[in-house]
């Protein structure tokens, strides 16, 4: 799962081990223990599937209700009912306005960060590491109390770049230390040649170091993309206009307007709204390759 | 060299992002270049009160038709009342998105006039001729603290016992019924129950999540109807400790023990007000609700339409506690329209109002909203009262009405209000506690020398 | 995918090449950090400072004290450590990071990635994948499948019906049970993939040599498994109890904190004495006390574990 772990080329030496390893685990176990986990896994793979199938199943049945059913006649009117530019097609735009804000600022802000925690020795460098890690673990979802009272002194309510600023702000502790992570893990060599041409430290940043981690700066972009995308708490305390308010809101907005008599609704809704960061998902499992240890649950 | 540019492009994009921050207030409010100006009206939308986004939307093509250059901007805020005026109170939280024009309920307005959200509208109301077609107490009902003036009335309305007569039928109760007491409700919903028992005998709101409505067409519905009131108006003080006020929570308790109210996952839902009116009733599934004048609207036209409401349900005035003159009570309330202390086009947003609020409008929606009309040329229109047939019995309630206690307190205090409520159909405190709670938290917020006991 | 340092220890493509004493310092040591701090000193600095001052006045949302609030100095913390909706918020907080997170993410977490390896592959791989698309969904979709999920007339009870169990209103009656349920469903993947990625650093050897000397598979695991990843197994508990202490929308969907207060944990009522009952001061001093809690847990963690930094 290590996400800091070195997904670049350069890493295969420290890849390749871990792959030696899970080879050997992989050797057969004895039958009885095998039947138990099957009767395990089953189990809890059924009880994780079943609001899942709620959601699939109620999105093509015009019919649903909060019971899960298959639909006696499928229809695709669920989603072509919601799938109007007030409904869905503006929200999800703004939703994709934020998380591409959000995560390019949270990158190209990391990656400068990043660059100078890697590579030099300075004084105060540790101190702003535990600082960052301090931070991550800081529950920044219970403040929005404050936050709004700030926002109310910055004259930023309602504002999609203040909001965009926030949650870069907020995600910036984890994608600093994973952008860190992965750039120490491209070696100083090949920019120390650089320098010795005379290159800039920027130059040889985006030169060298930055295409050499290239499937790093992905996953942190797709991570906080990702998270950004599913934020409710934050947009639903700082944006008010139905045409700044992005999909996780207007989802809220329909569940509590509509959402006891049009679940078919709602579900297909949700899925119009889910779907995409599903797909980046998988996208992060193909960027990280094998030696992204999250693949292992996916593809086996 | 390949890098280089995207380097570039982040720095752009950051830039771009900085300044952005400065200029996106330009949404509201009017723009300086060629004296456009934008009104932005900010109003509560359901699917079962569509009736004043209908209006407002008449108004708006009407108003940008006769003003060039002037945009409304209307900003429906969909949820159900309680997140509304949460959802309110947070965008007047900061003169950029504060609205210009607010949907605003009489209770909150001089809670909101005292925090400076509301502009005094008196010197506009002077030149506007329509204003003495408005009765003397619907003027009142838009006063702040101060005496000046925060709020156009649109309308008003009473409460009282809405009933399915095909289900009094089968439950052998009178078709023209009419409690003389609490205990008649209570018998009646018990013979519902008992007879009839796939119905839910009886709804009087609860929930916290049902906000105002608990307040008011639930709690203040039962304790206007005892000895005790709120708020001691001769002292200015609120009432604490008394025994109405534990008898009301009382009755609470009993409906919703005795499993005479609705199940508590929809008693509890913030849909709980649309689902009586566009389901519970429509469907024959609820026999008695204590409710609002403005539910026949929804029946008469619109999505909800319910052609035979006017064969099944029966109206009762609400009984006081023990049949105790005058017999019967009732609340009141009602809306208003008023304009945003940081409106940077004041004169334009309460231009809009007269639009919205002119005869024409008024009579639009007060007839389909059911309301009680405030203004006299509506009021006398025989269309008006030819239009819905409840409308009579409704408008005989204001002999026996109340209104809330018109302080700016009151908000906070109706929310504690709707705890103690909710208690009881949980089941989670007794009468006596909830009560005391209560008073704990009245205290608190007006402090002890603005209460006195009951 | 909150993960810092589950591996800090890691080994890194680098080698112990000195840093390069920088030519021009200033420039180019701390120009680059500048963008990071600025926004992270208003945005993240900012509300923390707005808390600690916020909860000293008595702001209101509406009302005379919205537009002139009084600094009352420590009253709003003197009123809530008097309050015993504070406390029973505090006990269902407790109760819910504890059952959700500590116990029912990091066990069943841990009984995926176990029985994961003894798995038939396609199965791990559908059972792995319906666990992640859980995690991965946005929260607030994840909320409403498990709100239809615990609905009275939901799945649940339609399945429980089957074995002829009475109808339950488990989010009226049980709420506290329903919202932690739900915790778990959305959060496990993040401890399974931890565990996955834990498990295999395990060289097999060890324990096929606990094996040949006749240790059960129990045994093996709590003697010989289990302290090697005990690092792993911190760090989770602690990454995963602090993202729990956090979770709004998830109750707040499926609940809304009620009934009553009876499923408010600190952020749903700190948001409700805000915004439902006007009172930012007091709500503020609620996200201040968590706040607090939350860097307490994260100075412990930080000083417990030592995660490396360079």
């Amino acid at each position: 799962m290590s996400l800091v772990k070195n997904v670049t080329p350069a890493a295969e030496a420290v890849v390749a081990p871990t792959r030696r390893q899970r080879a050997a685990l992989a050797s057969p176990r004895r039958a009885p223990s095998r039947w138990i986990s099957t009767a395990a896994l089953v189990l809890i793979g059924v009880a994780f599937l079943v609001p899942l199938a709620w959601i699939l199943l109620s999105a093509f049945d015009p019919a649903a209700t909060v019971g899960i059913k298959i639909p006696e006649d499928a229809t695709f009117d669920n989603f072509s009912s919601v799938f109007t530019v007030d409904q869905t097609l503006r929200p999800l735009w703004n939703s994709t306005v934020i998380s591409l804000g959000t995560a390019v600022i949270t990158v190209a802000v990391s990656v400068l960060a990043a660059y100078p925690l890697s590579r030099y020795q300075m004084r105060f460098r540790r101190s702003f590491l535990y600082g960052i890690l301090f931070a991550t673990c800081l529950p920044i979802t219970a403040m929005m109390v404050p936050v709004y009272s700030l926002f109310v002194y910055l004259n930023l309510l309602d504002s999609v770049p203040g909001t965009i600023f926030f949650m870069a702000a907020t995600s910036l502790p984890m994608a600093i230390w994973m952008t860190k992570n992965f750039m120490d893990s491209v070696p100083i060599s090949l920019e120390e040649a650089a320098w010795v041409d005379g290159a800039s430290a920027m130059r040889a940043l985006v030169r060298i170091v930055l295409p050499l981690m290239r499937p790093g700066i992905a996953v942190v972009f797709i991570f906080v993309f990702t998270m950004a995308w599913g934020n409710f708490f934050v947009p639903f305390v700082l944006l008010y206009s139905p045409e700044h308010q992005p999909a996780a809101v207007a989802i809220f907005n329909f569940f509590g307007t509509y959402g006891s008599v049009a679940y078919g609704k709602l579900a297909a809704f949700s899925i119009l709204y889910a779907t995409p960061v599903l797909v980046l998902y998988l996208l992060v499992q193909k960027l990280s390759g094998g030696s992204f240890a999250m693949a292992g649950a996916v593809k086996g | 060299m390949r890098g280089k540019p995207a380097l570039g492009i982040l720095g752009v994009v950051a830039l771009t992002a900085l300044a952005g921050c400065s200029d996106d207030g330009s949404s509201s409010g009017d723009d300086a270049s060629g004296g456009a100006t934008t009104v932005k009206v900010a109003y509560q939308k359901t699917t079962a009160f569509h009736q004043l986004d209908d209006m407002l939307q008449k108004a708006k093509t009407e108003f940008e038709a006769a003003h060039k250059g002037i945009t409304i901007d209307l900003q429906p805020i969909e949820a159900e009342q309680d997140q509304y005026f949460t959802k309110l109170a947070l965008m007047n939280g900061s003169d950029k998105t504060a609205p210009d024009v607010i949907y605003e309920d009489t209770f909150q307005i001089r809670s909101d006039a005292a925090a400076g959200y509301l502009l005094p509208i008196d010197e506009y109301l002077g030149k506007w001729e329509d204003w003495g077609q408005f009765y003397e107490n619907a003027k009142q009902a838009g006063l702040g603290d101060d005496g000046k003036t925060y709020g156009v009335s649109m309308g008003t309305d009473t409460r009282a016992l809405f009933y399915n007569k095909d289900i009094f039928a089968k439950a052998g109760l009178p078709a023209d019924w009419q409690p003389k007491s609490w205990d008649d409700v209570l018998a009646a919903a018990r013979a519902v129950k008992e007879k009839v028992p796939d119905v839910t005998p009886l709804n009087v709101y609860a929930g916290k999540a049902a906000g105002e409505a608990t307040t008011m067409q639930g709690f203040e519905m039962l304790l206007y109807g005892t000895a005790d009131t709120l708020y001691d108006t001769d002292q200015s003080k609120w009432v604490v400790g008394s025994q109405g006020f534990k008898d009301s929570l009382g009755f609470l308790e009993t409906i919703y023990k005795d499993k005479l109210a609705p199940p508590l996952d929809q008693a509890l839902d913030a849909s709980i007000g649309s689902r009586v009116s566009t389901e519970l009733l429509p469907q024959g599934k609820l026999a008695i609700a204590l409710d609002g004048s403005w539910l026949p609207g929804g029946w008469i036209s619109g999505e909800n339409a319910w052609p035979e409401w006017d064969k099944t349900m029966g109206f009762a005035k609400m009984p006081t506690q023990n049949g105790d003159a005058p017999g019967a009570t009732s609340m009141s309330g009602g809306w208003t329209l008023a304009v945003g202390s940081h409106a940077k086009n004041p004169q334009a947003a309460f231009d809009f109002i007269t639009t919205a609020l002119n005869k024409e409008n008024t009579f639009k929606y007060d007839t389909e909203n059911s309301q009680i009309a405030v203004r006299k040329d509506v009021a006398e229109d025989p269309a008006y009262t030819a239009y819905n047939p409840s409308f009579e019995f409704f408008s005989s309630l204001v002999d026996v009405t109340h209104f809330r206690p018109a302080t700016p307190d009151y908000s906070q205090i109706s929310s504690n209000i709707q705890v103690a409520a909710e208690a009881m159909a949980t089941g989670q405190q007794s009468p006596e506690d909830a009560a005391k709670a209560y008073d704990t938290a009245v205290k608190g917020i007006v402090g002890d020398d603005k209460t006195t006991t009951g | 995918m909150v993960d810092v340092a589950l591996k800090p220890r890691a080994g890194r493509g680098r080698g112990t090449t000195t840093r390069p004493r920088a030519r021009r310092g200033f420039g180019r040591k701390v120009l680059p950090l500048v963008p990071a701090v600025a926004l992270l000193i208003v945005f993240l600095a900012g509300p923390i400072g707005y808390s600690l001052y916020g909860s000293l006045t008595n702001t209101a949302l509406t009302g005379y004290k919205a537009a002139n609030p009084d600094f009352i100095g420590f009253d709003n913390y003197t009123e809530l450590f008097a309050s015993p909706d504070f406390w029973k918020s505090v006990w269902l907080t407790v109760l819910f990071v504890g059952a959700s997170a500590v116990i029912g993410q990091n066990v069943l977490g841990m009984l995926l990635a176990l029985v994961s390896r003894s798995a038939a592959k396609p199965l791990r791989a559908v059972v792995g994948g319906l666990v992640v698309t859980a995690w991965v969904l946005p929260e607030i979709v994840a909320a409403f499948a498990l709100y239809a999920f615990f609905s009275t007339d939901g799945t649940l009870n339609a399945v429980l019906g089957w074995f002829g169990i009475d109808e339950t209103t488990w989010l009226i009656s049980f709420p506290m049970f329903a919202v932690i349920v739900a915790n778990i469903w959305r959060g496990t993947a993040f401890s399974m993939l931890v565990y996955n990625a834990a498990l295999a650093e395990v060289p097999p050897e060890i324990s096929e040599a606990a094996e040949i000397d006749g240790a059960g598979p129990v045994q093996r695991f709590f003697r010989i498994t289990l302290p090697m990843i005990r690092r792993s197994i911190s760090t989770n508990l602690m990454l995963t109890t602090l993202q729990t202490l956090g979770v709004f929308t998830l109750i707040w969907v499926m609940t809304g904190g009620g009934p009553g207060t009876n499923s408010s944990t600190l952020p749903v009522l700190a948001y409700q004495e805000a915004f439902k009952f006007s009172q930012v001061g007091y709500g503020t001093a609620i996200a201040t006390v968590t706040l607090a809690v939350g860097a307490i847990f994260s100075i412990v963690y930080i000083k417990a574990l030592k995660p490396e930094v360079d």
